[in-house]
């Protein structure tokens, strides 16, 4: 029997995501690359080492969504589609009760209501970095940290600090000032991911919140936020397991959907020029 | 080989042009009757002052409107720049920042239009009009521009009663003895300074006029509502200046325009032509003030099917025709024929039983969940874009509480944007644009939703 495949491929400000779907939206392949100042020369090497790693070729996809800040430089998608309809799909289809989803990627936040897989409202965050991964690297950083253990170390602190400001300068600022009167580290990291949840608590309860609250993006990675945004919010956090994957998948899936309705109205499909290179300008 | 080019998203009405080249003879107006030698105001749009000023041969501009048209040419940044320059702070009102710039740079060129000014300009002043409605930045404000010129203010008190007390005849009566007040000591501090008297007779002519003009803009908005909306919100924009910032006393230019216009709209009615060349899927409203400096995304939303067919700011009253017959006193006649009472305006926008509730529910709350709402459901809107202004508290403050209501009442939903009117640094295109195409998904949603529910549409 002939298997179909569909790709989605996420195109976020700081992270490029792939990944192939079975007919029964079982992942066979994914790659997570870092997106960086030249995105349009890396979406093809990102979707080819996914396509290498399912043993796939291009031919074999029945459809490629692509999504995120860059989807219209993917050259070989078939289609473009915005990033908060495919993480409201992405994210009901690992968690189908989820009521309320929050994503915090390199440069924005997002709050997502979502009702059996649809996007019924969102906030986002736009004016600044304040609160998003951007600040947590910049914060590790300062620190002298890895990014990836913010998370661990926060969780040893015993009298966590108060950071009043989100901004992303400012509360380096404070950062440094914290250290050099001889705060422990952990407080001081515990206290910044306080910072962060109650300014997306903020944000999101405009939406209501009601569980199952899921927490997706690359700052979801962070034990530290996870703990600090259910003490903010009230209510426990579901985070998938990988939990950048959510637009990648949710693009896919769209994508299975419409290639399934146009197999049963009898159409074709309508795929667009898949051209396997760097997205220019001047085609 | 002809090459088929794509029409644009937005299609304007020929109308429009005309009336719009009525604003840039408005302000050239202005320039001239300077030179001449005659005075010119500077003023608030407030409702009150203007048609008395022009009434005794004063030419009117204004600078919450040349602000916007600063701002629509890209050309506020440096009145914005210079405003900060003078220590004024970045937090404060677009419009008052933009004419604090103009004006200093006006005192830089001894008193003169800077070159760089868009449109013409504005010229000095020889009085200014402030006024306490609306927002408390207009105080300050223009007194502060009037000591860039050494030239008088005088501030127009309006009431401002609350909802709960607009109801009651005695507050509207009283309001009424309060506005003629305030307008006789206007009328005397211009004569003082004039040297002359009031022309009462071309109070009421010009008074007139305006209700003509409003009676025009009223039914052109009754147009509206056909499917598809003939008008974008953008000619609305376009046009409103020519209404409402009247240079001079005679009306019969923007009257004629106005006629013009009603005439195109109801061609378009009639031929099922749209105010965008695109197929309307969404009907939408501007709740709020425009982003004069990128009123290009509102194309940017028409070339997506998104019709603007309605907008908070700036709209008609409805019609209506006042026994001024006992009156004999020009100014009581000048203020009974234009204001009115929450009562009057609720039995002419309501139902009978409509209002009896509308009533009850204010008399219990302070208020009524139904105000607010009317065009909303009366042009069928699919989604509604909130404004919020991150320099102005009076336009943004109820904004959230508005989009609640849109949606518990309504099933509407409310794409909110965060910008500025003027300052285009405050507005980020781009992600709106992102939030816009998401936005579609819960248009769609309840749009199902309101079928459900049996609603209209």
């Amino acid at each position: 029997m002939v298997r179909i495949y569909f790709a989605g491929i996420d195109l976020g400000s700081t992270m490029t995501k792939v990944v192939i779907l079975d007919e029964d939206e079982q992942v066979c392949a994914y790659v997570v690359n870092h997106t960086g100042a030249e995105h349009r020369r890396l979406a093809n090497k990102v979707m080819e080492e996914a396509l290498i790693q399912a043993g796939l070729c291009i031919e074999d996809m029945s459809f490629i969504m692509a999504t995120g800040y860059g989807r219209i430089n993917v050259p070989f998608a078939d289609k473009q589609i915005t990033e908060l309809t495919c993480h409201a799909r992405g994210i009901a289809s690992f968690f189908p009760n989820v009521k309320l989803a929050i994503d915090i990627g390199g440069q924005d936040v997002k709050g997502l209501k979502i009702r059996n897989g649809k996007l019924l409202d969102f906030v986002m965050s736009d004016k600044c970095a304040a609160g998003t991964g951007r600040f947590l690297e910049v914060t590790a950083e300062t620190l002298g940290l890895k990014l990836e253990d913010l998370g661990r170390i926060s969780l040893g602190s015993t009298q966590k600090i108060s950071v009043s400001s989100t901004c992303t300068v400012f509360a380096q600022q404070e950062v440094v000032n914290h250290l050099s009167n001889d705060v422990p580290l952990e407080d001081v990291v515990a206290g910044l991911h306080d910072a962060i949840a109650s300014r997306v608590a903020r944000m999101v309860r405009r939406l209501k919140v009601e569980p199952d609250v899921v927490f997706t993006g690359g700052v979801a990675k962070n034990i530290g936020v996870v703990k600090a945004l259910a003490e903010s919010l009230g209510c426990p956090i579901l985070v998938p397991e990988e939990p950048l994957l959510s637009g990648a998948i949710g693009a896919a899936i769209i994508g299975k959907e419409l290639t399934f309705k146009a197999l049963a109205n009898g159409e074709t499909i309508q795929t667009g020029e898949r051209r396997l290179e760097e997205a220019t300008f001047f085609k | 080989m002809t090459q088929e080019t794509k029409p644009r998203a937005l299609n304007r009405l020929k109308s429009m042009y005309a009336l719009r080249a009525e604003v840039d003879r408005m302000y050239e107006g202005g320039v001239e009757a300077s030179e001449e030698g005659k005075p010119v105001a500077w003023v608030m749009l407030e409702g009150w002052s203007n048609a008395i000023l022009n009434a005794m041969g004063v030419k009117t501009v204004f600078p919450e409107n040349y602000s916007s048209l600063c701002a629509a040419q890209g050309m506020a940044e440096p009145f914005m720049e210079r405003s900060e320059a003078e220590g004024w702070p970045s937090h404060l009102c677009g419009y008052a920042r933009a004419s604090v710039g103009y004006s200093a740079r006006m005192v830089d060129v001894g008193g003169k239009i800077p070159p760089e000014a868009p449109g013409g300009g504005m010229p000095k002043p020889t009085l200014l009009v402030a006024s306490g409605e609306t927002c408390d930045a207009r105080f300050k404000w223009f007194q502060s521009l009037g000591r860039f010129f050494d030239a008088p203010v005088w501030t127009l008190e309006s009431p401002s009663p609350g909802i709960r007390e607009r109801l009651s005849s005695e507050t509207y009566e009283r309001n009424v003895q309060f506005l003629i007040k305030e307008l006789k000591a206007f009328v005397a501090f211009l004569e003082n300074l004039l040297g002359k008297k009031m022309d009462w007779d071309m109070l009421e002519f010009t008074g007139g006029g305006t209700n003509e003009i409003n009676r025009l803009r009223w039914e052109i908005n009754e147009l509206r509502k056909s499917r598809p909306g003939p008008m974008h919100t953008r000619d609305f924009w376009s046009v409103m200046t020519a209404a409402l910032f009247r240079g001079a006393a005679d009306p019969e230019v923007i009257i004629e325009g106005h006629q013009k216009m009603y005439d195109e709209v109801t061609e378009r009615v009639e031929k099922g032509i749209a105010g965008i060349n695109r197929p309307e899927k969404y009907r939408m409203s501007f709740e709020g003030l425009p982003p004069w400096h990128t009123l290009g995304f509102l194309d940017q939303l028409a070339e997506r099917g998104w019709n603007f067919v309605i907008e908070s700011a700036y709209r008609p009253m409805r019609p209506r025709t006042v026994d001024l017959s006992m009156y004999d006193d020009p100014m009581e006649r000048y203020v009974r024929r234009r204001y009115r009472s929450l009562e009057e305006s609720l039995q002419e926008d309501y139902e009978p039983d409509e209002v009896e509730a509308i009533k009850n529910e204010i008399i219990r709350d302070g208020t009524s969940s139904r105000l607010g709402l009317k065009h909303i459901s009366d042009y069928q809107v699919d989604g509604v874009v909130l404004h919020v202004l991150l320099t102005c508290r009076a336009t943004s403050a109820g904004l959230n509480l508005l989009q609640r209501k849109i949606l518990d009442v309504l099933k509407v939903p409310s794409l909110v944007i965060e910008g500025d009117i003027i300052d285009a640094s405050a507005f980020n295109a781009a992600e709106a644009l992102r939030k816009a195409e998401a936005f579609e998904e819960t248009m769609d949603h309840y749009r199902k939703v309101r079928k459900e529910l049996g609603m209209p549409w």
